[in-house]
Order: C-alpha cells, then sequence, then structure tokens
C-alpha cells in the first residue's frame, strides 16, 4: 500500500508510542503527543498500538492512494474527506487507489493520527520509528513530511488486518457498521486536567499552590512538541535552593525562574534543574496533546495511587478494545 | 556541609527517582553509579532503563508487569520504591564502579576556537596558556543530559570560569568544545548557543549508528588530547 503527499500541512511527522531506551544517552522519549487516539487508529485496523503512524497538526493537509489501501485515523485535528464525502474516524477504512483524501478543518483540537495496515515503513531508529527533529533522526529521515513524498506500509501484517481487509474490499470508499468508542475513554470535561503534586511542590508558598490548583491557564504562542507555555499565574516560591539538575518526563510541570509554568511534552529533554510542582495524570496526557496556543486549562489534584489505578484501568480497557476488534475479524 | 536526605520520590507513573543527595559531591555520585549497575545486574520484573544524574537514579518500568510481579506492596510505586530501598542498602557496600577513559581529541586553532582570544583576554592570560590549562585537566562526567550525547563535565580549572557569551550564536557546530561559567562541555549536534567556543572535535559524539550511539555515559573521564589541523582533517577524513 502506498500514499503520496500533496499538501504536507502544518507540521506532519511519522511517530510511534515513543523512544524508551535512550533516555540515559539523553535522547528524548519523543512519539505521538496524543498517543491514545495513535493507538485507537492503529486497533482500528488490527496492528500494535506500537506501530507508526502520521501525526497531522491541524488540517490543510492531502494525500492521494497510489494503491487500495486499509487506514484508520482518529483525534481532534481534523476530519478526513474523499471529496465531499465525510469518512468517519475511530474505524478501519478502505480507500480504492486513486481517491484524493483531505484533511479540513476541525475546531476541537489540534493533532491527527492516521494509521495503515501493518504501519508505516519506516527504519527504526534506537528502537522507535519516531522522528525527533531537533537530532534530524527518526521517522521519514528524521524530518517533517513533505510535498512529494510517497509512504509504503509494512509488508507484515496480522491476521486481524488482513480479515479486516478483505472485508472491506469492494472496490469503492468503504467501512464497517462498528466504530472504536475513543470517547467513553475521555472525561467529560477536556479541560479539567489532573495532575499530582510533585517533589518540589512544598517549596511554593500556599498561595501559591492554591493558585496553581484553581486557576485557569492559557496555551501559550511559544508552545510546540517539547512543551506548552502556561500563562495566567505567577508562583512564588518560599524555598529558594537551586535544584540539582535530574530526569524530567513528558508530563513534568515545570516553574521557570520567573514563576511561570511550563508543561514538558514527547519531545522534551530529558533532565532539568527547574523545580516540578506537579505532574500530569498519564491517563489525561492525550487530552494535553489535542491543546492549542489560545485554549484554557485547569488543574485538578489526584493521588498518586488514583493516578496509577487510572492508568492501569485504562490500560486494561485499551486491551479489551484489541480484544474486541479481534474477536469480530475471528 | 549539608546534612544528606536520601528518598524515593515519584516522577511519574512509569518512573520513580532515588535521591541520594542534594549536592554535587563525589561519593553522591558514586551511590548513583553503583546503583545503576547493580539494578543493570538484578532487574525486577518491567524494569526498562535508568536515567542518572548528579544525585539522583531515576528508574523507569512497565507498570503493568510490576503489577503483576510478586514483589510486596500495593501499587507499582509501592512495588518498586520498596525493591530500589532493598537494592540501595546492598549497592552502598559495593566499591566504586570505574567508568572509562575518554581521550578527545580537540583542535584549538582559532578558526575553530573563535572565542579564545576572548577567553585569554578575559582571564589575562595567553591563548596558549588557555588551551594548555584546558587540556591539562581530567574531567569526569557528572551526568547526560539537555540534548544526544551533551556530558555535564566536572573539573575544569578555575582560571578558566568566563561567562557564557552575551549574545548566543545562531548555529554552533557539532563537536565545538565551549567554556559556560565553570563548566566545559562538547555540543554533540549543530545548535544556537552561547558558550565560548574554543576548540573543535572531530569525533562525533552522537551517532545513532553506532550500537552506543554516545561517545559519553555518566562516569567516565574525558582527557582532551591537543591537535593540529593536519590530525584533525585525517581524524574527520577516516
Amino acid at each position: 500500500m502506498q500514499i503520496r503527499i500533496l499538501k504536507p500541512g502544518l507540521m506532519s511527522t511519522i511517530q510511534d508510542l515513543g523512544r524508551y531506551q535512550y533516555l540515559s544517552q539523553a535522547v528524548p522519549v519523543c512519539g505521538a503527543m496524543d498517543t491514545l487516539s495513535a493507538r485507537i487508529a492503529n486497533k482500528a485496523v488490527g496492528n500494535e498500538d506500537n506501530a507508526a503512524v502520521i501525526e497531522f497538526t491541524y488540517a490543510d493537509a492531502e494525500f492521494v492512494s497510489e494503491t487500495d489501501l486499509l487506514i484508520a485515523y482518529a483525534g481532534d485535528g481534523a476530519i478526513l474527506k474523499s471529496g465531499e464525502q465525510e469518512l468517519p474516524c475511530d474505524r478501519p477504512l478502505f480507500i480504492p487507489s486513486g481517491t484524493f483524501i483531505k484533511l479540513t478543518n476541525n475546531p476541537s483540537g489540534c493533532r491527527t493520527y492516521l494509521a495503515i495496515a501493518g504501519g508505516w515503513d519506516v527504519p527504526e531508529i534506537l528502537g522507535s520509528r519516531s522522528t525527533f527533529l531537533i537530532a534530524g533522526f527518526g521517522g521519514m529521515d528524521g524530518r517533517v513530511l513533505k510535498k512529494g513524498d510517497t509512504l509504503k506500509n509494512e509488508a507484515t501484517q496480522s491476521v486481524s488486518t488482513q480479515k479486516i481487509f478483505k472485508s472491506l474490499n469492494y472496490g469503492k470508499v468503504n467501512y464497517p457498521e462498528w466504530s472504536i468508542p475513543r470517547q467513553l475513554l475521555l472525561p467529560a470535561d477536556r479541560k479539567a486536567i489532573r495532575v499530582v503534586p510533585a517533589n518540589e511542590f512544598g517549596w511554593f508558598n500556599s498561595r501559591s499552590t492554591a493558585d496553581f490548583m484553581s486557576a485557569s491557564h492559557i496555551i501559550g504562542r511559544q508552545s510546540n512538541r517539547m512543551g506548552y507555555h502556561l500563562e495566567g499565574v505567577l508562583l512564588h516560591r518560599v524555598k529558594h535552593h537551586e535544584l540539582l539538575s535530574t530526569a524530567v518526563t513528558p508530563g513534568t510541570i515545570q516553574v521557570t525562574g520567573s514563576g511561570s509554568l511550563v508543561l514538558l511534552m514527547a519531545d522534551c529533554q530529558t533532565t532539568g534543574g527547574y523545580p516540578r510542582i506537579a505532574k500530569v495524570a498519564a491517563v489525561d496526557m492525550p487530552l494535553c496533546g489535542q491543546l492549542k496556543p489560545g485554549d484554557a486549562l485547569n488543574f485538578k489534584e489526584i493521588g498518586l495511587r488514583e493516578a496509577e489505578m487510572l492508568y492501569i484501568e485504562r490500560e486494561q480497557h485499551l486491551q479489551q478494545l484489541t480484544t474486541a476488534v479481534q474477536t469480530k475479524y475471528l | 556541609m549539608q546534612e544528606e536526605v536520601s528518598q524515593i520520590y515519584y516522577l511519574s507513573e512509569v518512573a520513580v527517582t532515588v535521591e541520594f543527595g542534594q549536592q554535587i559531591a563525589e561519593n553522591l555520585l558514586t551511590a548513583v553509579n553503583n546503583l545503576n549497575v547493580l539494578l543493570y545486574e538484578r532487574p525486577f520484573p518491567g524494569f526498562k532503563t535508568t536515567v542518572p544524574a548528579y544525585a539522583t537514579l531515576t528508574v523507569f518500568y512497565d507498570p503493568i508487569l510490576v503489577i503483576k510481579s510478586n514483589l510486596p506492596g500495593t501499587g507499582s510505586f509501592e512495588k518498586v520504591s520498596g525493591y530500589l530501598s532493598d537494592l540501595k542498602l546492598q549497592s552502598n557496600t559495593t566499591k566504586a564502579v570505574k567508568g572509562d577513559v575518554v581521550t578527545i581529541p580537540v583542535c584549538y586553532d582559532l578558526d575553530f576556537g573563535p572565542d579564545l582570544t576572548e577567553v585569554a583576554s578575559v582571564h589575562q592570560i595567553s591563548t596558549a596558556e588557555v588551551i594548555k590549562l584546558h587540556s591539562a585537566g581530567a574531567y569526569k562526567v557528572y551526568m547526560m543530559g539537555f540534548m544526544p550525547g551533551f556530558a555535564y563535565l566536572g573539573g575544569m580549572n578555575a582560571q578558566l570560569t568566563t561567562p557564557r557569551k552575551a549574545t548566543p550564536r545562531k548555529s554552533v557546530p557539532a563537536g565545538a568544545v565551549g567554556i559556560a561559567g565553570q563548566q566545559t562541555g562538547i555540543y554533540p549536534l549543530e545548535t544556537p548557543g552561547g558558550w565560548q567556543i574554543i576548540g573543535q572535535t572531530p569525533l562525533r559524539l552522537f551517532d545513532v549508528n553506532r550500537e552506543q550511539p554516545s561517545l559519553l555515559k555518566a562516569g567516565d573521564t574525558v582527557i582532551f588530547k591537543p591537535i593540529d589541523i593536519h590530525a584533525f582533517n585525517q581524524l574527520t577524513a577516516w
């Protein structure tokens, strides 16, 4: 299967679920900003969750199928259309060769993930197919997709993938009745982000920590895949000594020297020296991956044990979804 | 001296940090390194990887595998931190693990060291003296961070302490050797930067095609060996 990029969009990269084995050499995690959507797009075509997907940022992108395709998309950055026909998300799509597909505006979020049968075929670098733009490796030659790029799928596909393809292959755009209920996995209020207090939470005065938990924070313009600047409150410290550089991770919320907040995202450095006030619950990181400059969010404090339970529940739920797709195509 | 408070704290649902203290000190670096080595020898179910830093070792794991294991405790944080505190007690008694000694050839020609004269004039010494002081030291890799392959080096002669450039450069080449405050370091990738650049190594500090992409790792010792432009070119061609 193969597509050709006609219009790459604002920033389109190949990502998977990230690169973890070289953190000690200061290689960042990278990977999909909204891992939940990336995983759901993969599940819908019978792939492993970690298969390579294309991460599109906003809409305004276009590609053409150069062969018959089995694809799926998920996320809130765009709605896919073939001509005037809207293609549904969160389910497998059979697309015949020669179909032009456009990403059109979906103002609810900013990132969309496109999975293909078997995953996109790019070399695995340091144990992952994720693009790391700053160092220029991973994904498509370490860069964003550009006009004229052709992308193929992996030759090896799961039995479910093959069966899904066969069941939909009738020479025209086709998809099943079922879809993966992504909405059921998401909380009703997508702008209330759950956080666990981090190790330096006590370094700030009580007024500041109260502000942190109650105020609205606005995603700043300077935000990117490395991190989001959060505008709205400045925090004041009661403990003034320096933090020795130590490990940080996507989801860590740092407080800079001026008291402003930075939420670290997928491409963040592996270590940092700013005090850390909180960590976004892993289950809510996909929500953060859909936020865009100007969006407002609030934090809601939860305990470490609750964050762990939510993580386990989410993983179990996702595992059940994989099983559900497989059982449809026994 | 500050009292050393040792603790294990939550970093995320998939990582905990073991903190040995809150300062840069040889004994803490040794403690971090020893626990790291011991953990790789005796990993727990679900163990993934570590990030050593000045006084902390951060341990990443798969919570699903940790929960399924028979490690004592409820929840993955409790199970992993319990395992690590036991391991830490045992690692205290093991002797220091030696890192590798890595010799890094550096060409200190003015073409490669555009800030050599500035550094020399700040300290009112000759550029030859700067080179001599910089290449005389044995530097310890305290930790890796900032960008792939970047080593935080300790042990620079205090006489070379120089503030960063007032205006950062838009681009510093990969392999540039610089000074910032009390630190010296090597840029692994081409990037903007404000360090005082005094030389250039032909070695690749980070290369995804190597089995160990980073030339340096925490615990190594670095020696800078001055080379001339001919040796530099030969090493680059090779």
